[in-house]
């Protein structure tokens, strides 16, 4: 069974009197534990597909499974469930709350879904910091950290939930060379020990590199769907 | 109650904002509870100063007279006589009983005449109502048995009068006859009631009914009571009456102050039109700061959507933010109010800065308007001021939490 299934999905924006096709049919069976890139040119509808994907948006018409739960017609609240208890995202802008310091923006993401005491959580959240490389700087607040520092707690507060899908839209986007080829690194390295679905979208080639899956999409459409070895 | 950390946390945001937010509700807070003390200081000065100099607790005169009271006829009088005093005097709560004869007259001091209220007085019984003798600034009240008169300082200003000047009042009798009364000036007084200063001549009683002649005729008693018993006195003194089949009537001096009391209603629809005003600063400043807060954070709510909160929970932060700078702007508002009005009961409002004594509008009052503590203005409008932004700031911040979590991550 696939942990996400979508079929003949398509999504056409109205601005004003005209439609826009930014998805056109798109079919797609992702495995639990799979490490996937979505790439293609700007416009193609990578972040049109993953929003859909990430139950941030629904599809026009067609139909997405996960966790063979048909989420394409949930109601809000459901759609806010369904991304509580089974998504984490990872932003190109990180989107870190400002006044709240590396832990406290992990801590926010468990909160949300767990009710174990204080310890519990706090034991949680520092050894995920810690996974991603962020000893010693729980304390600090995101206009002290560096980009790539900034991307890592990001990728922790995406993972801290245990969720079976992280979308990561453009996650180098904003990083160096450097700093992309640490953070692909950390999240390869989840994906093997947590055994986390991972779908990237990216123009980016080093994560292309690293994908065991690529799929392009081209004018709403997927174009080619590679697996590697 | 991570939403409740998070709220509290976005207040160290946009700090110059949130500042000027409460500042600009602790202002307004300052700004009615100064309005505030100053106006229950001004009742509360009013109404002490309409007992004390003027009216006492209670007045007894004939309905028909009360009536007219204004005018100072001779009609309508009261004979004085010792077993109605006596029936007064016994009453429970009742401390003192001033008999007087208010009469008008022209005060003519040589050159110039003015229209004068005469008040003949029985001056052991009127010190026991009145405290118009500790403010006699020149010379003295006159003695019993002394023929003499006491006039108000403003009076006496304008008259170019001074202690041991005579005075001559034109009066018309009873049988509308003219007389006049030549009679030494005692004393000047400077009472805190500046109707007093300005145009009453106190005189001996037994003087003045000789002048008028009318006997032992007087207009009324002043009677001075416990203070807050006059309605049950007043009742008393009324029931007392009837089974005496007196014609007389007992009023309390709310009756008399009816213009001050008219002025103290207008006072409170006043103050509930400021109150009015001040909380719709606060609404405005709450919600202005929400909105600008939810269109500076537009990506921040959109990860919020993303990370699965609901609508409720981040209308919940906002309006943790929100209730925070409500209760901030009111203490701030309520320790300024603090000190404003300390500063106010202690050194109070001169009326200088309004041009002269209270009498030019109406109010009993001479020098300065001293603040009143309202302590329960202070906790009423604090508890009504964090209410305000609890209820200002939902909208706003559904608004906030309404927005589509798409636009939000990706609104640039």
């Amino acid at each position: 069974m696939s942990l996400l299934e979508l079929k003949e999905v398509k999504k056409i924006y109205q601005q004003g009197k005209i439609k826009v096709p930014a998805l056109r049919g798109v079919d797609m069976n992702v495995e639990a534990g799979e490490f996937t890139t979505i790439f293609g040119p700007s416009g193609s509808g990578k972040t049109t597909l993953l929003n859909m994907i990430g139950c941030l948006d629904t599809p026009t018409e067609g139909v997405i499974r996960l966790n063979d739960k048909k989420v394409s017609d949930l109601s809000r609240k459901a759609l806010a469930m369904t991304r509580r208890y089974n998504i984490g995202f990872v932003f190109q802008s990180y989107n870190l709350i400002p006044v709240l310091t590396a832990y406290e923006n992990v801590e926010f993401a468990i909160r949300l879904i767990d009710h174990a005491s204080v310890l519990q959580i706090k034991e949680k959240v520092l050894k995920m910091l810690d996974e991603v490389g962020l000893k010693g700087l729980e304390n600090r607040r995101p206009n002290e950290l560096s980009g790539g520092e900034k991307q890592r707690v990001a990728i922790a507060r995406a993972l801290v939930k245990e969720p079976k899908l992280v979308l990561a839209d453009e996650p180098t986007a904003n990083l160096d060379s450097k700093n992309a080829a640490d953070v692909i690194d950390i999240m390869r390295k989840m994906n093997k020990e947590l055994n986390t679905t991972f779908i990237f979208s990216t123009h980016d080639p080093m994560v292309m590199k690293y994908a065991r899956r690529l799929i392009n999409l081209k004018d709403g459409m997927i174009s080619a769907d590679e697996r590697r070895g | 109650m991570f939403s409740f950390k998070l709220g509290l946390k976005n207040l160290t945001r946009q700090k110059r904002r949130n500042v000027i937010t409460i500042f600009v509700i602790a202002f307004a807070f300052f700004s009615y509870l100064m309005m505030d003390s100053l106006m229950n200081g001004m009742e509360e000065m009013s109404f002490d100063n309409i007992k004390n100099y003027d009216t006492g607790n209670i007045q007894v005169s004939n309905p028909e007279y009360w009536e007219d009271r204004d005018e100072l006829l001779l009609e309508n009088l009261i004979d004085l006589n010792q077993d109605m005093e006596e029936g007064i005097k016994s009453t429970d709560g009742v401390l003192g009983v001033s008999p007087e004869l208010r009469f008008k007259a022209n005060l003519n001091n040589g050159i110039d005449e003015i229209l004068v209220r005469g008040v003949g007085i029985l001056v052991e019984q009127y010190n026991e109502v009145f405290a118009t003798q500790n403010y006699i600034i020149e010379g003295s009240m006159f003695a019993p048995g002394e023929s003499k008169a006491v006039i108000g300082v403003s009076l006496a200003e304008l008259m170019d009068l001074k202690v041991s000047d005579y005075i001559t009042l034109l009066i018309r009798t009873k049988e509308d006859t003219f007389n006049t009364i030549e009679i030494e000036i005692a004393g000047l007084v400077r009472a805190p009631n500046p109707m007093i200063n300005n145009g009453i001549v106190f005189l001996p009683l037994e003087v003045a009914q000789e002048a008028l002649n009318i006997g032992n005729e007087i207009s009324l008693l002043s009677i001075k009571t416990v203070s807050g018993d006059e309605g049950i006195i007043t009742r008393a003194l009324a029931d007392s009456f009837k089974d005496k089949e007196l014609a007389l009537s007992a009023y309390s001096w709310k009756e008399s102050a009816s213009s001050v009391i008219a002025l103290s209603a207008a006072k409170k629809g006043g103050i509930g039109a400021i109150l009015s005003i001040v909380l719709l600063i606060g609404m405005l400043g709450i919600i202005n700061n929400v909105i600008l807060s939810a269109l500076e954070r537009t990506e921040e709510i959109g990860m919020m959507k993303a990370l699965g909160m609901r609508e409720w929970e981040i209308v919940f932060v906002f309006m943790v933010e929100a209730t925070g700078i409500g209760i901030l702007g009111g203490l701030a508002g309520c320790l300024l109010g603090y000190a404003g009005v300390s500063a106010m009961v202690k050194y109070g409002f001169s009326l200088a800065y309004i041009g002269g004594d209270g009498s030019q509008y109406g109010i009993p009052i001479l020098d300065k308007i001293y603040g009143a503590w309202n302590v329960p203005a202070f906790s009423f409008l604090f508890i009504l001021g964090v209410a305000i932004a609890v209820f200002s700031s939902i909208f706003p911040s559904y608004w906030a939490a309404h927005k589509d979590p798409v636009k939000a991550i990706y609104h640039r």
